[in-house]
């Protein structure tokens, strides 16, 4: 299967122009940006802010593309100490001689720090904001945590507004134009009105369906997105999980999914390989996955139910966090096949162990050592001699479905000659 | 015998099983020992000793049934550590068997305590003090396979008897005579076939001989046939793919086994571990004992009541990896 771009990067805008909507903070954050090129910064930073998926880091993008300017993301949970912000900084002095060209410097959804009340990140981060040679842009969703404060003192704020369904569908329309897609209008209002005006989720929808199905209609779309409603669906619920840039929102892709833990571990279970290529990287995550686990039988054996937090911390972030670089991957996670099975596995089992229940006292043995050293060898009769196979099931008394068992593809034969033996007597 | 039973078969190991210390052929020491018991009408607790398959728990039915008659097993309570859930239910369970009455002519029942190895150190003191409680109206008969595994205390408060593995001849004697007896058609050179394999381990020998018979004539082909069907390939296939890297296959193989074998978690890492030592398995040794190490840390995790597939395939993650670190 080739590789899929996600949509949300395929069809990020390349110029600030295509940016939707947003035309004052488009003005705002152009001019700022060109008073920094002129060398007289209006202010050293710029905090845009509003709700999710409404353009934010696409017009930063788009911006450092037009500009030529080089993007350098910066992960805001790196400024938890000192010798960090130290480290980075020397960092970006060094990257200036080696490509000599601009750069901004992107610290992605700050508020995501407010919240584990690391007084440490802010800190750091106004500090860089002193000493900073290249324009420093920060998103936020909600910027009005009081200990974001000090940023938005020192940061030019720049407010963008909530993307209304009619700008949402524009976008959608284009897409689906572009890729050929077959798509009723009624299907793209619903997800736009779905999204609630975030472009991100409303496009990652899209695509979804899109993929998953090869048209868009409505009535997919409907059952699709029967899961949401201010939670996410298992799918969208790994999407994001996998593609969390910080702990926070990992865990919060757990939590906020429509399906208890212990599905969501078996979707995460299924999906692992899909998300990840790498060996190492599957490595990792499936070892932060059995850790949850153990931690999951932990809390069903003595009902410490606290422990729960760790299952959540190795389930969403321990997965999330096995990559060793951060990149964007967008999968489509279809149901796991785990469910089915656990069925078909649960079910077998409990007819190997009533084969072994009904031989152990017959061959004064255990019905360990039958199941290792005896049910092997009743297979390969059952499963080549089916007249011979029929006389053992009728001297052991076994079930149809011990039969079905035992003999697999040849079961109907066994069967018959039973029921030929039956009927003689 | 109504002809629904004429026309059932049973397996061999059952049909050919000895009822009496008379017809058992092997272990001749043993059994004379055993013999004087019946005669005496009396008998200490008895401690049976050996590998797998060599007559250990016909023995003790031999002797039940010599003391008791042929209704020995209403005066008999089997049981097996490793079937039953801790040493809570056997106390439990002895307690109200000694409450039933005892037969006419002998004054006490028997205990048979099959893989009496498989239990804790602390399940074996609780046992001792068992053995001490009913030892007016009851006679354990433990068997392990290990006798060193069996604490001293237990030792020396029972007459230890050791079972050793079939010589060739009778092991080769015995099959033969159970082929005349079925009319199977056999080579020679099959049955040492068949004894190589099974190491004197003679319920194992019966088992090859009977599903060979039912594949037809009994040759070293398919004896060796039969013995391949047996220990699933499956098992090492898997390893294979995941060491070479290929983790998602790896799965696949693994819920397959799951399906089709009924495999429980636990009975594929224990196989797991077995097959990581053996030749085909091509990584440097050291290798093989970090996959050893891990396997034990898996098997851990299912015995404490983990989930198996969520184990397993971490299992299988960490050797595909270990898999491209040796490719380089």
């Amino acid at each position: 299967m080739p590789r899929k771009i996600p949509w949300i990067i395929k069809y990020r805008p390349r110029k600030i122009g295509d940016v939707v909507n947003q035309d004052n903070a488009k003005k705002q954050f152009t001019q700022w940006l060109e008073s920094w090129l002129k060398g007289k910064p209006i202010k050293k930073a710029a905090l845009l802010y509003g709700p999710a998926g409404c353009g934010k880091t696409s017009l930063v993008e788009a911006a450092a593309h037009e500009y030529g300017l080089e993007l350098v993301e910066m992960n805001a949970s790196d400024f938890r100490r000192r010798q960090d912000i130290k480290r980075i900084a020397e960092t970006a002095a060094k990257m200036r001689s080696l490509f000599a060209r601009g750069k901004i410097i992107l610290l992605d959804e700050v508020d995501g720090i407010s919240g584990t009340a690391d007084r440490g990140a802010i800190d750091a981060i106004l500090e860089l904001i002193k000493t900073t040679r290249y324009p420093i842009v920060m998103t936020a969703n909600n910027p009005w945590d009081q200990k974001l404060r000090p940023l938005r003192d020192a940061a030019l704020m720049i407010a963008f507004k909530r993307l209304t369904d009619r700008h949402v569908i524009t976008v959608l329309k284009r897409i689906c134009e572009y890729e050929k897609l077959e798509c009723e209008d009624k299907a793209l209002y619903e997800i736009a009105k779905r999204s609630e005006g975030d472009l991100r989720s409303a496009i990652n929808d899209l695509q979804a369906i899109a993929e998953g199905y090869g048209r868009v209609t409505h009535s997919l779309v409907r059952a699709l997105s029967s899961y949401r409603n201010r939670e996410y669906s298992p799918f969208e619920a790994l999407q994001k999980m996998f593609n969390a840039k910080y702990i926070f929102q990992a865990k919060m892709a757990i939590s906020q999914a429509n399906i208890d833990y212990d599905t969501m571990m078996i979707w995460i279970n299924e999906h692992i390989p899909t998300y990840y290529e790498d060996p190492e990287e599957i490595a990792r995550a499936f070892d932060a996955l059995s850790r949850a686990d153990v931690y999951m039988g932990r809390i069903r054996r003595s009902g410490a139910w606290d422990l729960l937090s760790y299952v959540f911390d190795m389930m969403g972030p321990g997965v999330a966090f096995a990559r060793r670089v951060y990149r964007y991957r967008w999968k489509a996670f279809r149901s796991p096949q785990r469910l089915q099975l656990l069925a078909h596995t649960k079910r077998s089992r409990e007819v190997r162990e009533g084969i072994a229940r009904a031989l152990a006292p017959r061959l004064a043995t255990s019905r360990s050592t039958v199941k290792s050293e005896v049910i092997p060898y009743l297979k390969i009769i059952f499963m080549n001699n089916p007249r011979y196979a029929a006389r053992i099931a009728l001297g052991y008394n076994l079930t149809d479905e011990m039969v079905k068992w035992l003999a697999g593809h040849k079961a109907r034969e066994v069967l018959m000659y039973m029921e030929k033996l039956s009927r003689k007597h | 015998m109504s002809s629904r039973e004429a026309l059932a078969e049973l397996l061999w190991a059952e049909k050919y099983r000895p009822r009496t210390l008379d017809e058992m052929v092997d272990q001749k020491e043993v059994v004379e020992r055993l013999k004087r018991f019946v005669k005496e009408k009396n008998m200490p607790h008895l401690l049976f000793a050996g590998p797998p398959g060599t007559g250990k728990t016909t023995a003790a039915h031999c002797l039940a049934h010599d003391l008791f008659g042929e209704n020995y097993r209403q005066y008999m309570l089997e049981l097996n550590a490793s079937d039953e859930r801790g040493i809570d239910v056997i106390r439990s369970k002895v307690k109200e068997f000694a409450r039933t009455r005892v037969a006419a002519n002998i004054p006490f029942k028997i205990v048979l305590l099959d893989e009496a190895d498989n239990m804790t150190a602390d399940a074996q003191q609780a046992l001792r003090r068992l053995m001490e409680m009913y030892t007016a109206t009851t006679r354990f008969i433990l068997i392990a396979n290990y006798p060193s595994k069996i604490i001293e205390p237990i030792q020396s408060r029972c007459a230890v008897f050791r079972f050793t593995p079939l010589p060739k001849d009778d092991l080769i004697g015995r099959l033969k005579w159970i082929c005349e007896r079925e009319k199977v058609e056999f080579d020679e050179d099959a049955l040492e076939a068949i004894y190589e394999i099974a190491e004197g381990d003679m319920r194992r020998a019966i088992n090859i001989l009977q599903a060979a018979a039912a594949l037809g004539r009994v040759t070293v082909e398919s004896v060796y046939k039969v013995v391949g069907l047996a220990h699933p390939r499956e098992i090492r296939q898997m390893i294979q793919l995941a060491l070479a890297g290929n983790f998602t296959d790896a799965r696949g193989k693994l819920r397959e086994l799951m399906i089709n074998y009924g495999l429980s978690g636990l009975d594929v890492i224990k196989q797991i571990h077995r097959e990581v030592f053996s030749q085909e398995i091509k990584i440097p040794d050291e290798y093989k004992l970090i996959i050893a190490d891990l396997a034990g840390e898996i098997q851990f995790r299912l015995v404490e009541g983990a989930d198996d597939e969520i184990q397993l395939n971490a299992f299988l993650a960490r050797l595909a990896y270990i898999g491209r670190k040796l490719r380089g």
